[in-house]
């Protein structure tokens, strides 16, 4: 019995994490709106009346659009700056979210995002004149 | 933010046609990229200068296509995480979806970049990594509210369903139609009025953000457009009793009723000249017959456009004073192309000579107008 008792308040101890982060839920106030979480979720045919569960999937999400951009933040400083001249060595550098980053650091998550570097009018474009078959 | 440059004209046209096919909804679509957005805007990675002062890097703008494909993204990972957690509580034999599955659900999707105890299968799923993971996050990032409210979303409109004979409390027409059965929609005429009181009923809930709940607004506009429609079929009952009201719009009148309202006979005009006759018209033949005249007309009214266009041509020149009758004689000019047709239907009707030998030529000249002189000739 006391075992059976302890084990029931060791299972409640590991409930109780996720029950509190729940219900603490309430308070915070995911970026995604709750109604556009519902939406998706009920495209893809998960039904669920709980509100708290929409907010969970969307808490989830934020985080992993900020893993994803930390990831793609970090790259984007890891690339050599741009020459500057001494005067303005301290000037901060304007980071822009690119392509390139951004398919770097889906990559790891999984997600394949290959970007064509540019387009062409025909396949003999930009190619040298004398080379070129007409 | 603002947009950063680098893009092509081509590139994001060709871009936009792609993402036209997989982005269905443009409105969830554009809030997600704004919240997305948001979030990259409040990501920052702190760095120690020289200096020793810590500074907070964070993206200052981004490109276009980088936050459009940043957005796929998340629909697609939200949509995953349903379609998951959806598959795990099927399995369990459950309709509705459980925290528990959820929590499994983001297990398999973050099982790729790993979390803390993907190794050990058999633990608590309330214990998980994942969770712990977010908890963390919750507790570290600032709260970013959205930036717009929105409206109750997806917002229902007009998918009221029909109410039933036994709700609206009509009779069903026939026997064979069941009393709960849809009832069915109204005449043209007063929809007209039902369909102004729906759009303010609409107007109202449109104005209202965090109003009532979408089913106590359905509910009252369904009441709503019960009443009318009990107030329309009323008044549809009782209109072949009762005369048509006075005021209101004359246009919008119901029509009349056989009977109802005195109208002077019209009495065809002794002589047709042959002034009025059309090349392809032939009026002495319904001087003979006089029974033709109500079967032309009858296919006068399909010829309406034409006989329009004559009427007005001729009404001006043939009215006549005094004599018959004070009406103004409406001459019908039927004579188009599409008489062919009336023609040869006359003539099965009424012509036995159809099936003489002539009557045989005369079957491939019926389709031409010209020779409608022949015919004549035959029916005299």
């Amino acid at each position: 019995m006391n075992h059976g008792q302890q084990s029931g308040e060791a299972k409640h101890e590991d409930d109780a994490a996720l029950t509190e982060f729940l219900a603490s839920l309430m308070d915070y106030t995911p970026t995604i709106p709750d109604d556009l979480v519902e939406h998706y979720l009920a495209k893809s045919g998960f039904q669920c009346p709980d509100v708290r569960l929409i907010r969970l999937v969307a808490v989830a999400t934020q985080k992993f659009v900020a893993d994803v951009a930390s990831d793609a933040l970090q790259h984007c400083k890891a690339r050599p700056a741009p020459v500057v001249k001494d005067k303005k060595q301290h000037k901060d550098k304007r980071l822009i979210l690119t392509m390139e980053d951004l398919s770097k650091a889906l990559r790891e998550y999984g997600v394949n995002v290959k970007h064509p570097e540019y387009f062409a009018d025909s396949p003999s474009t930009g190619m040298d004149p004398a080379t070129r078959d007409e | 933010m603002t947009n950063g440059g680098g893009e092509g004209g081509s590139q994001r046209r060709e871009l936009q046609g792609k993402r036209s096919i997989s982005r269905g909804n443009d409105f969830a679509y554009a809030v997600i990229r704004m919240a997305a957005a948001q979030i990259c805007e409040s990501v920052e990675i702190s760095s120690y200068q020289e200096s020793q002062t810590r500074e907070g890097l964070r993206f200052s703008s981004f490109q276009e296509t980088a936050l459009e494909t940043l957005t796929d993204v998340v629909i697609q990972y939200i949509q995953n995480i349903g379609k998951t957690a959806n598959f795990y509580a099927n399995m369990a034999g459950r309709v509705e979806g459980n925290a528990l599955d959820i929590v499994q659900a983001l297990e398999d999707l973050g099982s790729g970049l790993g979390f803390d105890g993907a190794h050990d299968v058999d633990h608590c799923l309330a214990d998980s990594g994942v969770v712990k993971d977010i908890i963390r996050y919750t507790g570290e990032a600032e709260e970013i509210p959205f930036v717009y409210s929105l409206p109750r979303f997806p917002f229902n409109r007009g998918k009221r369903p029909a109410p039933s004979f036994s709700e609206i409390g009509a009779e069903p027409p026939d026997e064979h139609i069941p009393i709960w059965l849809p009832a069915f929609p109204e005449t043209k005429m007063s929809n007209g009025s039902e369909e102004t009181n729906v759009d303010k009923i609409e107007g109202d809930v449109q104005s209202r953000e965090n109003g009532p709940s979408l089913s106590s607004m359905q509910q009252s506009v369904d009441v709503d457009r019960l009443k009318v429609q009990k107030s329309m079929d009323q008044k549809d009952v009782q209109k072949p009793t009762e005369e048509p009201e006075p005021e209101g719009n004359p246009f919008l009148a119901a029509p009349l009723w056989v009977g109802e309202k005195n109208v002077s006979r019209v009495f065809p005009p002794s002589e047709l000249t042959k002034e009025e006759i059309r090349t392809n018209h032939v009026p002495e033949k319904y001087m003979s017959k006089s029974h033709h005249i109500p079967a032309l007309e009858a296919y006068a009214l399909s010829d309406k456009i034409n006989d329009k266009n004559r009427l007005a041509e001729t009404e001006d020149g043939q009215k006549r004073d005094g004599g018959r009758t004070e009406r103004a004689l409406l001459r019908f000019k039927i004579g188009t192309r599409k008489a062919s047709v009336c023609w040869t239907l006359n003539q099965c009707l009424e012509e036995k000579g159809w099936f003489q030998e002539d009557g045989y030529k005369r079957e491939k000249k019926v389709e031409r107008e010209e020779k409608r002189e022949s015919i004549d000739a035959d029916v005299k």
